[in-house]
């Protein structure tokens, strides 16, 4: 039972994981862009969140529309006027660039919302359910399922729609997609929009359950980048399986080896695969 | 219009050098003035508690300068600190330390925050003969280096920790399993050690000792091996984010123990915010709290007094790290206008005699300049208040056990 109870642990956490790193790992595999932003989005998400339910009494996980809106707006904006102007160059201009922007972002949130931690009290927690041995811890699940209907709907969005073609177009043949008629730039900023309104959504979904505050961006960053090299970069289904794995592997090596080494255990199989598999558990050659 | 221009420039440039010199003359003279070093880590990822500190001096020198200054031998001198920012690194500030003391000349010194960067610099004042205050230094480690110019105001980590287990041991409650949980970190660490020899020294079962990350964001795995373990009472250290994810992760787990103490985050009105009801019954100890009640000595004089201009200046309670640095202020000014001098020789001695008690509690330093004279209060979070249960003379309610859902 102790297992079981561990391994829900695991998949409950990792759903998160899965949701934090998705849009980052879209963002890299189609633009080429290691989007240092992506932790503050993460966090801007929460705060819109935690505001939309204390001032309107917005349940977040409603407010992940809100949440992902604001976002998509201010990633569209971002590329469209700034990265765009450097996405060819090479992967350190855009890096330093985010880099820049991410400090920009970090401080402006300190400066608003001050580096306080708050945390959203819901007034009708769903509270947990015991199943003999096994605890579920509601709220949470029901986060863990929110977050992976979005990154199926992502998922669905890339495979049928037109702009869903469009975006794996240029992923895969960006001088291809051109001349076939896709609008290149176009398709980065809503790429880039994508990947802002996912990290806003996770945010959303995330304000229930870890404090909320700028100095934990960096955080978010961390496990982002640690799911998407694990899953494979660019791969939606990549990062599911890699956000599940993370949270597993956590969950049970905090359980073996003592809750100070879950990460370095993490961070080590990390290594291996590299070592082993260097595309990911899902990546194909070529998109990394 | 100019016939001679480098003349007239020579002829400004006297005139301005005439004028600075006059200006730096008539400010020596208008007033006489007791500089305070005060190294700070005002940027980098301790600004928040250095903050803290600027705020708690800041307040002391405000006030203490609309009372018109501190009185030495008949004459009143006005207060200024001199602040520098190490970017919280340490190696810096034990130079920045250093040039305050030989080239700002201040003639006090107060630490750079925590105990790993009061140690490393209250080598330098000692070496200058400077009297320094650490306000934020608990580890017997610092005091225990045979200095005579350094004093604190924070009692050892075991004070925190021994009158709980106390409290504890003597209630009425069959209370006899502990599981410790400690961030690996510097301060939060070695608070559990200590807790782990309260525990034994009171003849409690210590179930399991374990440690989390730095950045770790998700307690499930300890928290649900804790479950199985069923002890009495949960012993939780680390920072005010680690402490609202335990407690957060307990109540989603279903851990409820009897008795749940978490330092160091319950001092802060944010953890309660944060945690909501389930702050309820959370027991704590720090150094100090704004619950306690004193009247002395020196500026603000009682407790109520502090708080209330604590909270006209920041609009805000004060936490004991804030209170701390005021009070650092409040025993430096005592001890010059005890000396009635500025010797630096002279304080020392003052603040080694010094036996007397302020708003925020009793003052007196023990022969290794630690405060001897302090009961750090234990207190438990009650209707989403923190209430003191401990020492008697200052207590409000009695500790509650259970109701940790």
């Amino acid at each position: 039972m102790l297992y079981l109870q561990v391994l829900i642990n695991g998949l409950v956490l990792g759903g998160l994981y899965a949701c934090i790193a998705v849009g980052f790992s879209l963002v890299w595999g189609v633009l080429n862009v290691i989007n240092i932003l992506h932790g503050s989005f993460v966090i801007l998400g929460s705060y819109v969140a935690y505001f939309a339910y204390v001032h309107l009494g917005i349940h977040p996980f409603y407010s992940i529309i809100l949440a992902g809106a604001v976002l998509f707006a201010l990633g569209y904006a971002l590329q469209l006027g700034l990265i765009n102007r450097v996405v060819g160059a090479p992967v350190l201009t855009t890096l330093v660039l985010t880099f820049g922007l991410d400090l920009l972002l970090n401080n402006a949130m300190l400066v608003a919302f001050s580096a306080d931690y708050r945390s959203i009290q819901l007034a009708n927690p769903l509270g947990r359910m015991d199943l003999g041995e096994v605890t579920l811890p509601l709220d949470r699940v029901a986060s863990m399922l929110f977050a992976l209907g979005l990154t199926g709907l992502l998922y669905l969005l890339l495979g049928r729609s037109r702009i869903g073609r469009a975006i794996v177009a240029v992923r895969m043949d960006r001088e291809a997609a051109a001349l076939m008629g896709v609008r290149v730039r176009r398709v980065y900023a809503i790429t880039f929009g994508v990947g802002a309104m996912m990290a806003g959504a996770a945010g959303s979904l995330l304000a229930l359950i870890f404090p909320i505050s700028p100095l934990n961006s960096s955080e978010f960053l961390g496990i982002a980048f640690v799911v998407c090299v694990m899953g494979g970069l660019g791969s939606i289904t990549g990062a599911m399986i890699g956000g599940l794995a993370l949270g597993v592997i956590e969950s049970f090596a905090a359980l073996f080896i003592g809750p100070e080494h879950g990460l370095t255990i993490a961070f080590t199989l990390l290594i291996l695969l590299l070592m082993f598999k260097p595309t990911g558990i899902m990546g194909r050659r070529g998109y990394e | 219009m100019l016939k001679n221009p480098v003349k007239n420039a020579t002829a400004i440039l006297g005139a301005m050098l005439m004028s600075t010199l006059l200006g730096v003359a008539s400010s020596a003279f208008a007033e006489d003035v007791i500089r305070v070093g005060a190294p700070l880590p005002l940027t980098g990822p301790l600004s928040p508690e250095g903050e803290k500190q600027k705020r708690g001096y800041d307040l002391w020198a405000k006030t203490v300068n609309a009372e018109g200054g501190i009185s030495v031998g008949g004459k009143s001198y006005q207060v200024e600190i001199e602040y520098v920012d190490y970017e919280s690194n340490t190696p810096r500030a034990v130079q920045t330390a250093e040039r305050l003391i030989s080239e700002n000349d201040v003639d006090f010194l107060f630490s750079p925050f925590g105990s790993g960067a009061t140690k490393a610099a209250s080598g330098v004042s000692e070496r200058y003969g400077i009297p320094t205050i650490a306000a934020t230094a608990s580890s017997t480690a610092v005091y225990n280096q045979g200095y005579r110019y350094l004093f604190g105001t924070f009692t050892p980590n075991a004070t925190l920790t021994d009158p709980l287990a106390r409290l504890v041991k003597n209630s009425d409650e069959e209370i006899e399993t502990v599981a410790i949980y400690a961030r690996n970190d510097l301060f939060p660490l070695a608070i559990a050690e200590e807790m782990e020899k309260s525990a034994k020294k009171h003849g409690f079962e210590v179930v399991s000792f374990s440690e989390y990350a730095i950045g770790t964001m998700d307690h499930a795995s300890a928290l649900t091996v804790m479950r199985r373990e069923e002890p009495d009472w949960v012993f939780a250290t680390g920072y005010i984010n680690d402490l609202i994810l335990v407690r957060k992760q307990m109540s989603d787990l279903g851990l409820s123990p009897k008795v749940l103490t978490m330092i160091a985050g319950p001092a802060y009105q944010e953890f309660i915010d944060a945690t909501g009801d389930l702050s309820n019954n959370v027991s704590s100890a720090a150094w100090w709290h704004p619950a306690v009640d004193y009247d002395g000595e020196g500026t603000f004089g009682t407790t109520d007094a502090y708080l209330e201009a604590f909270k006209e200046e920041y609009g805000a309670r004060p936490d004991y790290a804030e209170a701390s640095a005021s009070a650092a202020g409040v025993i430096l000014q005592l001890a010059i206008q005890q000396a009635g001098t500025l010797d630096p020789k002279a304080v020392r001695d003052a603040l080694a005699n010094m036996d007397t008690t302020t708003f925020y509690g009793p003052i007196r330093f023990g022969d290794t300049g630690q405060i001897v004279s302090l009961e750090p209060p234990v207190f438990q979070i009650q209707d989403r208040e923190a209430k003191v249960i401990y020492p008697d003379s200052v207590k409000q309610t009695d500790l509650q056990f259970g109701g940790i859902e």
